[in-house]
């Protein structure tokens, strides 16, 4: 898989320049499903991978939406960057796989996206680990004198 | 094999983040175009149930299809799949041989009655009692009617367990038949490809792992969500078909500038798969988008649906031949017919007497 | 058998035995037309019947004095129809396709757009037709059953053709399917009713001006 990258391709796409409207489309959709985030709380998503999108659309997507203060890296199984757009409660994220190959990318509508959030449960993993820690640290600092 | 851990403990205990369980969930829940909110409720279900026992049952088959699905992917997100259930038996990937093998798929059966799931790919041969294809002495006939039978549903992978694929083709040596021509009683469902879309494959699981339910099928038993659009209503050369400009052959300017292929033989108007949207390799890309036409290979009897190379409207047969002995059949037809007719004619003239006046008096 | 397994049968065994019919029908009645002969005419021609013949061939396709004022719909829609049909027939590039795969060369078509447009223009006459043969008292008495059944063997190829490219509710599969099988249905019943004026009548207009040509009348 990782070899593929040497084969040198070069990929014509036709007419780059042609808008097929798909942007603009997708642009109203994360309207609508903003304003439902502001009034019900609902939050939503948009999944860019079943979209036939045409060469250049996901360029023009991203030039609209812009950027925002947030660009988190998820390391697990591989990297999932969270960018928030210029547009807050609009959400970038792409999933990739351990060999870098994207696997998901969508548009989330939400307060903060739910990978970013910390599950309850692990929280309670996450507590009898510090605890742990803090038995280490206090035993290190006995023998360390 | 009996596995009384949940998913959630078996992952906590390989040191799998719950972050890359969400992440796999995610990408199902999108693929199987489920409510945004379902990759959690995903996550948790499946995080909290027993590993599902599945059995693979592989019959007449290229094993393609397992291929498909276990090479497809890095192997560690999408390899999640097979830590959400137990794969009891399965030839290629199981440790166990010989009775051993036979064994462990017997304790599975046994152990989960009525709920396991039974996947198969590859065609069951009908003809010679079924011998054509055999699993420790048992034809596959035998073997597939009693793992159904505690079976809580049954997912048909690839073209030929769907619909018989490739050893059905013309002229059928084997016999060969899907796996809904012989079971009738079980909820079936037919993921057909040559191979599968390995992640149509997941999904499917997925879906009736979290939701007990078989998603909604077509008329061929496909998952509607999957299959259910055309190839060529999804396709991103579609507004080359539209504007009429098509590849004549492999190499030239039209193709080259990605035009539609329908006169090289594209069959994707008539094709249901999620080719065009899921994709191949990770949606890296899909045959139309490297420059090959649409098989049809998720259709029943596409082998036999004329050259993959030749355009849906010509005919799949040569038909010189017949159109030949149609001529010289008509030729000698009408030449008979002809002289019937010209020699009633001269015998009528003949036997005609002619009117005299005395006729008329 | 479901919609695919139709689609193969149509494309294949269906063509094959609708062409075999069609091929067959057409060249036994011709063969059988041309052995049953003409009458020889024993007197002295006046003027050349061949010029005559390939005279009234062209010479026939304008109407005769009066047709207009009596026929008007029927003229111009027939005219509207046929001139439909070849262009469809003819210039649809899925349709130069499967002529390029039986004759073995094709040629360019037009826009599918265009066809769509022909088609349903064509759709239209052949209704209006229809509707005026049925209404118009003298056409309703002298109309048989296969007159009727000619009609609708003649729509339901633009009208499923039309739909396969442009159905967001049935499936593709199935109106193609029922589009191929429609021509097939034409191509069987061609040889044997009226349908085959097709072919004749080049030949029924060229025996009525060679008839009047010999005798010195230019028809």
């Amino acid at each position: 898989m990782n070899g593929l990258d040497a084969i040198g391709i070069r990929i014509e796409t036709g007419a780059p320049g042609e808008d097929s409207g798909y942007a603009l489309a997708i642009l109203r959709e994360i309207e609508s499903l903003l304003g439902e985030l502001i009034t019900s709380g609902r939050a939503g998503r948009i999944d860019l991978r079943s979209l036939p999108l045409l060469p250049g659309d996901e360029a023009r997507l991203a030039a609209a939406l812009g950027e925002g203060e947030v660009d988190a890296d998820i390391q697990a199984m591989g990297t999932t960057r969270v960018r928030e757009t210029a547009v807050p409660g609009v959400w970038w994220v792409t999933h990739a796989n351990a060999d870098g190959q994207t696997v998901a990318e969508l548009i989330e509508i939400a307060l903060v996206p739910e990978i970013l959030k910390t599950h309850p449960e692990d929280a309670r993993a996450g507590l009898n680990t510090l605890q742990e820690r803090i038995a280490d640290l206090i035993r290190g600092g006995d023998t360390n004198g | 094999m009996a596995d009384d851990r949940t998913l959630g403990e078996a992952l906590a205990q390989r040191g799998i983040s719950r972050r890359s369980f969400l992440k796999f969930c995610a990408t199902m829940t999108s693929l199987l175009a489920l409510p945004p909110g379902m990759a959690e409720v995903m996550a948790e279900t499946l995080a909290r149930t027993r590993r599902q026992s599945v059995i693979w049952l592989s019959f007449q088959e290229c094993t393609g299809c397992t291929e498909s699905l276990t090479r497809s992917h890095s192997p560690t997100l999408e390899g999640l799949m097979f830590e959400a259930i137990s794969l009891d038996y399965h030839h290629t990937l199981q440790a166990a041989a010989g009775t051993a093998a036979e064994a462990a798929r017997e304790q599975a059966m046994k152990d989960n009655y009525g709920k396991y799931i039974v996947i198969v790919d590859g065609s069951i041969p009908l003809n010679a009692g079924g011998a054509y294809s055999t699993i420790a002495g048992r034809t596959n006939l035998d073997m597939l009617k009693e793992t159904a039978a505690g079976a809580a549903a049954i997912v048909s992978v690839g073209t030929c367990a769907a619909f018989g694929g490739l050893p059905h083709a013309n002229p059928n040596p084997t016999g060969a038949v899907a796996v809904s021509d012989i079971i009738k009683d079980k909820p079936i469902v037919n993921v057909s490809g040559c191979p599968p879309i390995p992640v149509v494959i997941t999904g499917v699981v997925a879906y009736f792992l979290t939701l007990g339910t078989l998603p909604e099928l077509d008329s061929l038993g496909r998952p509607k969500v999957f299959f259910g659009d055309s190839i060529h209503d999804r396709c991103y050369r579609r507004p080359f078909y539209d504007q009429g400009k098509f590849a004549k052959t492999f190499d030239d300017e039209g193709a080259r500038n990605g035009w539609c292929l329908y006169e090289l033989g594209c069959k994707g108007p008539v094709t249901h798969n999620a080719c065009a949207t899921t994709k191949w390799n990770g949606g890296v890309s899909f045959p139309i988008e490297s420059g090959h036409p649409c098989l049809g290979c998720s259709e029943p009897n596409f082998w036999d649906a004329g050259s993959f190379y030749q355009s849906l409207p010509t005919p799949t047969t040569s038909v010189k031949g017949a159109a030949v002995a149609a001529v010289v059949a008509g030729a000698a037809v009408g030449a008979a017919v002809g002289a019937a007719s010209r020699r009633r004619k001269s015998k009528a003239a003949k036997a005609r007497t002619p009117v005299t006046v005395d006729d008329l008096k | 058998m479901n919609e695919i397994e139709l689609l193969h049968w149509a494309r294949g065994t269906g063509l094959k035995w609708a062409l075999v019919v069609f091929l067959l029908g057409v060249v036994l009645r011709f063969v059988e037309m041309w052995l049953l002969g003409r009458k020889p005419d024993l007197a002295v021609a006046r003027a050349s019947g061949a010029v005559g013949g390939w005279r009234t061939v062209f010479t026939r396709s304008l109407p005769t004095p009066g047709l207009i004022k009596t026929s008007a719909l029927v003229f111009i829609g027939g005219y509207v129809f046929h001139i439909g049909l070849l262009i469809v027939l003819v210039l649809f590039v899925p349709h130069i396709e499967l002529f390029r795969s039986l004759l073995g060369f094709g040629w360019p078509g037009l826009p599918s757009a265009v066809i769509a447009l022909v088609a349903i223009v064509s759709m239209a006459a052949l209704v209006a037709l229809l509707v005026h043969r049925v209404m118009h008292p003298v056409r309703r008495f002298l109309s048989g059953f296969q007159d009727y059944f000619v009609w609708l063997v003649t729509f339901l190829p633009f009208l499923t053709g039309y739909l396969a490219s442009h159905s967001p509710v049935v499936s593709y599969t199935s109106t193609l399917a029922a589009h191929i099988l429609s021509v097939e249905l034409l191509l069987v019943v061609f040889p044997f009713t009226k349908l085959i004026h097709a072919l004749t009548f080049a030949v029924s207009r060229w025996y009525n001006g060679a008839i009047a040509g010999r005798k010195g009348v230019a028809v």
